[in-house]
């Protein structure tokens, strides 16, 4: 059997994508909706999981050390802090008065005259930020630390963290029930663009499948013409999204600072299998579903026209 | 050769278009389908070239047994058909080259291949002027005649030809005609669907007539008499 020529094919799909203008705008604008979208709420599902973490410090535990300790003392806090059984020894972090200051100060730029007298006569206490292993002997734990010479209060939120956890599930289970129905219905709006595109040009298909050619040979340059849209839309869908995203995080991050939002440089976990900038997992997953539903939505259209 | 035995054909909606039709087409035979709308013509032409599979009987074109082949091999037996509409059914984006090239390169054939065969085939339907015309620059008898090109394109052994003069005047209609008649004495089956009483009576070839599904009447010399 011969073989198609892919270079004819190519070009046939290019002028296809050119001849059939209105369909090929018509295709990218529905796709490029769709995909900014889908990535906008996929941020939004971000931030909010950043910010409920940051306002349970889940498993955390905060003891504040009495006033004008000499440093010995506080090491040997530290020390016997470390030596209990229900404490992460490497996640004790140890917070010198200065440092609480100076985060506070950072942390309420606009007020930063509240903190001129400070300076000279520090307020905060000497803290340790303890980690633990087991929720479930939080109590014991509580009492064990505020038993320790030099410690002055223990402060867990174990029920505050329980609480922000089981609200921060529910919320990311019910925005991830809403971006996968969200991503169908996107699905099912890019097929059906696409199945107009291709209905109407049904009369190509016939001819095609009269002179004899073969599936392959009638569906390849729709299927490329698919992953063309597909690749094109991606590309405006993440400069939107990019430009976008980052001009809102800066207008609102200057009203709210108190809230923390996600950039695209930060680095986050995937699936637990490697660490990865925003950047490239929002541009990745906007090519592999405009590409994809490209190609679904081009066999799904072309299948009624090719049953033999 | 052609091998109609007891074929049927039942749409979904429980319509008998072909009821118990047996005949045979020998390779190089010129025959004219005959019959009123409705008839069971076109539905006859459509299990030839396997649009529509045939509900009971058996048919054989060519070696290939269309009710067994399987849907992946239609293509290439497709490539054994050349096939003419009423209404043309060119490319209207493609020049008249293009669109008898189209047919070429759907089967894999090669540039240069293409570049010496698709000038030959214009010249036998006398289109070698018109090479970079469009569909829309030409009359419709040309547009047919560049339909005839296209299913000459490779070299098949059958041509059908579905109203071919339906759709162009009298006179340019006698021209294909004459061109099928052409093409048939270089040795092709072919097998014209047609309305045309005067031009079947003319050329005194093989009339099969259908009615209702069935074959009425069979004859070769024979008149239109539907």
């Amino acid at each position: 059997m011969r073989r198609y020529s892919l270079g004819y094919l190519i070009s046939q799909t290019f002028k296809s994508l050119t001849r059939n203008s209105m369909m090929t705008f018509v295709s990218v604008a529905v796709l490029v909706s769709c995909l900014v979208v889908m990535g906008t709420f996929a941020l939004l599902i971000g931030n909010i999981e950043v910010n409920l973490n940051k306002l349970g410090d889940l498993n955390q535990i905060v003891v504040f050390c009495k006033l004008g300790l000499e440093d010995e003392a506080v090491d040997e806090i530290g020390t016997q802090i470390r030596a209990l059984s229900n404490v992460k020894k490497d996640d004790v972090k140890f917070v010198s008065n200065e440092q609480a200051l100076l985060e506070e100060k950072e942390k309420y730029k606009k007020s930063s005259k509240v903190f001129e007298n400070m300076e000279k006569d520090n307020p905060y206490p000497d803290s340790f930020v303890i980690t633990y292993k087991d929720a479930e002997k939080v109590a014991d734990l509580e009492y064990e630390l505020s038993n320790i010479e030099g410690i002055e209060t223990v402060k867990c939120r174990a029920d505050l963290a329980q609480t922000i956890d089981s609200i921060k599930n529910g919320v990311i289970i019910a925005f991830t029930g809403f971006l996968a129905i969200l991503f169908f219905v996107s699905i099912f709006v890019i097929i059906n663009t696409i199945k107009l595109a291709v209905m109407a040009r049904r009369q190509e298909i016939y001819i095609m499948r009269y002179v004899g050619a073969t599936r392959s040979f009638i569906t390849t340059p729709f299927i490329l013409e698919g992953i063309s849209i597909g690749v094109f839309s991606a590309g405006i869908s993440f400069l939107i999204q990019w430009f976008g995203y980052s001009k809102l995080t800066d207008v609102v991050g200057s009203d709210y600072y108190m809230l923390d939002f996600l950039k695209f440089s930060d680095k986050v976990n995937v699936f637990g299998f490697f660490d990865t900038n925003i950047t490239l997992i929002v541009l990745v997953s906007f090519l592999s579903v405009g590409i994809i539903t490209g190609i679904i939505g081009s066999m799904i259209s072309l299948r009624k026209y090719l049953k033999a | 050769m052609i091998e109609f035995k007891n074929v049927s054909k039942k749409y979904p909606n429980g319509t008998l278009a072909l009821d118990d039709v047996s005949l045979t087409i020998n390779d190089g035979e010129f025959v004219f389908i005959v019959g009123e709308s409705g008839a069971g013509k076109s539905t006859m032409l459509k299990t030839l070239f396997r649009e529509e599979k045939i509900t009971s009987g058996s048919l054989i074109v060519d070696g290939f047994d269309l009710k067994k082949t399987r849907n992946r091999k239609i293509p290439y037996y497709r490539r054994k058909l050349g096939i003419v509409f009423q209404d043309f059914r060119l490319f209207h984006d493609k020049t008249v080259f293009e669109n008898v090239a189209f047919a070429m390169r759907a089967v894999g054939e090669s540039t240069k291949s293409i570049n010496r065969r698709v000038p030959t085939i214009l010249s036998i339907v006398n289109l070698q002027d018109k090479v970079k015309c469009f569909p829309r620059e030409l009359s419709g008898g040309e547009q047919q005649r560049v339909a005839l090109a296209r299913a000459l394109a490779n070299n098949p052994s059958i041509i059908i030809a579905d109203e071919p003069t339906g759709n162009i005047d009298p006179k340019l209609s006698l021209e294909i005609m004459n061109l099928l008649i052409k093409i048939h004495k270089h040795g092709k089956t072919v097998i014209v669907v047609t309305h045309e009483k005067n031009f079947v009576d003319y050329f005194q070839q093989r009339v099969i007539t259908i009615k209702d599904g069935k074959v009425v009447d069979d004859k070769v010399g024979g008149m239109f008499d539907a």
